[in-house]
């Protein structure tokens, strides 16, 4: 395996992705949609109170993109992660193009490996992008105006800013760790239906678990429980260990899931 | 001997490959030399397109070893060699972009500067009659239209080492011929090829050797003449004034058997001359008059029926 191989097989499925309407739709929605919501919650009277930093969306512009945040680790960003993740090696299956693929001067590992470093950038872009547009659309809509933090106290807009940045960052390791889930469960069914779908309901049954009585440390091994590691940022004084614990939890669902999916693709006869 | 000579293009030794209690292949030899246009025939599911999977590294064998001018294929580790290509079944494409993106992209992967060299895409497109239709997506594409892009595929790696599965089942007679054209050009220019088909005819018009496989065994490995010399009996046409009762006699005397049957007569095998003359009496004591008899080259098909124990039926 070679860094130029694995390049250049990126390359190909960057190609490929882009090509294709989903990709475009994804981003698309991405940044129209916190446009719209903050536009709506503009012109309504009521407020979404019983979400976090729902208050405060009509007082700070930076509450929009906190509300967005909240919303999307619900579901959003697993069914993000999984439109590629979910689809990137089942669709090769779908098209009967393993064949073509895997008689070209690329080694299993480094389409692998190509088809992975395309999958999570497309993430960490899909998660780039809704952070920048529900700040953007938090701030030229509603305003820049301070936030009052969990802890009530007020962030000037420039702490204000600089933690729900933060906020966004934390929903990266997570948000891979499901793009890796997917993966793993696209190369184990060979189905792209079972990739995209199965990570979303694995994230609303991990959720929901998150609500069962049970040990501690049961509720801190779920993914999910990652995508609300970002409260800590937003207390005073702020508090990391959830985060520092989800990212942990996290990097060892993305390991452990992509070393038996390489395994998996590694031993997987090509057939008809 | 082949010592001090150059190693086989292909050289398939003892290959075995189950699935699950059934062999799919049991201790297949194959070898193929740089510039031999090989046939490789068997009835459906003998294990030909198994056999290929095996000769590009989509599956594993379960025993033997598959060298690659004088290199062992490692499985599915490592990639395809350089200078080998080929497609098995229905070459398949992403739907979604042109016969020409795909190529682009395929090129590629066996190339990362090949990007964007539109020469060579062309000429191989042209190649293979497919430059029209290049900015098309392949979703539009015919299933002939996609044999032909998958020859073009193959083509771009520059292949010393050709596998073609079936290559002109989807095109037309002029497809087809072009096709061929192309494969004996390459065989010309030095290029190993394994040409699985079920065309008898296309087989024997196009190889000088091939290799028959029945129920994942090899039963026969050669050339056509070998192949023809091992037919002990002769097989003639006969033209009669009663085709229809002249089939009946014959298939109530022994020694005689009935190849094939259509518009220009009855093809019959006889064991001996003594057999014939039996039978060419009985037809006149039947009043049937014989119009015709001629001693004939057996065909390929009538030697792949009687090696693969099939009943030849009449033809239409």
């Amino acid at each position: 395996m070679t860094g130029r191989g694995c390049m250049s097989v990126a390359c190909v499925e960057a190609v490929k992705l882009l090509a294709q309407i989903k990709s475009r739709i994804v981003f698309a929605v991405c940044i129209l949609a916190p446009f719209a919501f903050a536009v709506a919650i503009r012109l309504q009277n009521s407020l979404p109170e019983d979400t976090l930093f729902g208050r405060s969306v009509k007082e700070s512009g930076f509450a929009v993109s906190l509300v967005v945040l909240g919303f999307a680790a619900l579901w959003v960003l697993p069914a993000l992660t999984s439109i590629v993740g979910g689809d990137v090696f089942a669709a090769e299956d779908r098209y009967g193009t393993w064949k073509t693929l895997l008689t070209r001067s690329r080694s299993r590992a480094e389409v692998f490996a190509g088809k992975i470093i395309v999958s999570l950038a497309f993430t960490a872009l899909a998660v780039a992008a809704l952070a920048l547009s529900s700040m953007a659309s938090g701030v030229l809509v509603i305003g820049g105006q301070p936030l009052i933090d969990l802890s009530g106290v007020l962030l000037p807009p420039s702490r204000a800013l600089g933690r729900v940045a933060l906020a966004w960052i934390s929903m990266v390791p997570p948000t891979l760790a499901f793009t890796a889930l997917a993966v793993l469960i696209s190369v184990a069914t060979r189905s792209s239906s079972a990739g995209i779908g199965l990570p979303v309901l694995i994230a609303l049954t991990m959720q929901m678990c998150a609500f069962l009585d049970g040990p501690e440390i049961f509720r801190g091994l779920l993914i999910t429980s990652a995508f609300s590691a970002w409260h800590g940022l937003l207390a005073e004084p702020p508090y990391y260990r959830p985060l520092v614990y989800g990212t942990l939890v996290s990097a060892a669902y993305f390991a452990g899931c992509l070393a038996i999916a390489s395994r998996l693709l590694q031993r997987r006869d090509i057939g008809g | 001997m082949r010592a001090n000579v150059q190693p086989f293009a292909l050289d398939v030794r003892g290959v075995s490959k189950q699935y699950g209690s059934r062999d799919a292949l049991r201790g297949v030899d194959l070898t193929v030399e740089s510039g031999q246009l090989h046939g490789l025939l068997g009835p459906n599911g003998a294990g030909k397109t198994t056999l290929l999977r095996v000769m590009l590294g989509l599956i594993t064998h379960d025993a033997g070893t598959v060298q690659i001018f004088g290199r062992d294929l490692n499985d599915r580790i490592a990639r395809v060699p350089d200078g080998v290509a080929g497609f098995v079944e229905a070459p398949a494409f992403y739907p979604y972009l042109s016969g020409r993106q795909n190529l682009e992209l395929l090129s590629c992967l066996d190339d990362e500067t090949a990007f964007g060299r539109s020469r060579v895409l062309d000429a191989r497109l042209e190649q293979v009659g497919l430059q029209a239709h290049a900015s098309e997506p392949v979703a539009v594409y015919s299933a002939g239209m996609r044999q032909r892009l998958g020859l073009a595929s193959a083509l771009l790696r520059s292949p010393r080492l050709l596998f073609l599965d079936e290559p002109t089942s989807s095109l037309d007679p002029a497809g087809a011929r072009d096709v061929r054209a192309v494969v004996r050009r390459l065989a010309g220019d030095g290029t190993a090829i394994v040409f699985s088909s079920h065309d008898m005819a296309e087989v024997e018009d196009l190889c000088a050797t091939l290799t028959v496989i029945e129920r994942g065994q090899v039963i026969f490995s050669g050339t056509i003449d070998q192949l023809r010399k091992r037919a002990p009996t002769d097989v003639h046409l006969l033209r009669t004034s009663n085709d229809r009762a002249a089939l009946e006699l014959a298939s109530r005397r022994r020694g005689i058997r009935i190849d094939t049957n259509h518009d220009a007569g009855i093809h019959i095998s006889a064991l001996d001359s003594e057999a014939l003359d039996g039978y060419v009496i009985a037809l006149g004591c039947a009043g049937i008059a014989v119009r015709l008899l001629e001693r004939r080259t057996r065909s390929l098909e009538s030697l792949f029926l009687e090696l693969t124990d099939r009943p030849a039926g009449p033809e239409s």
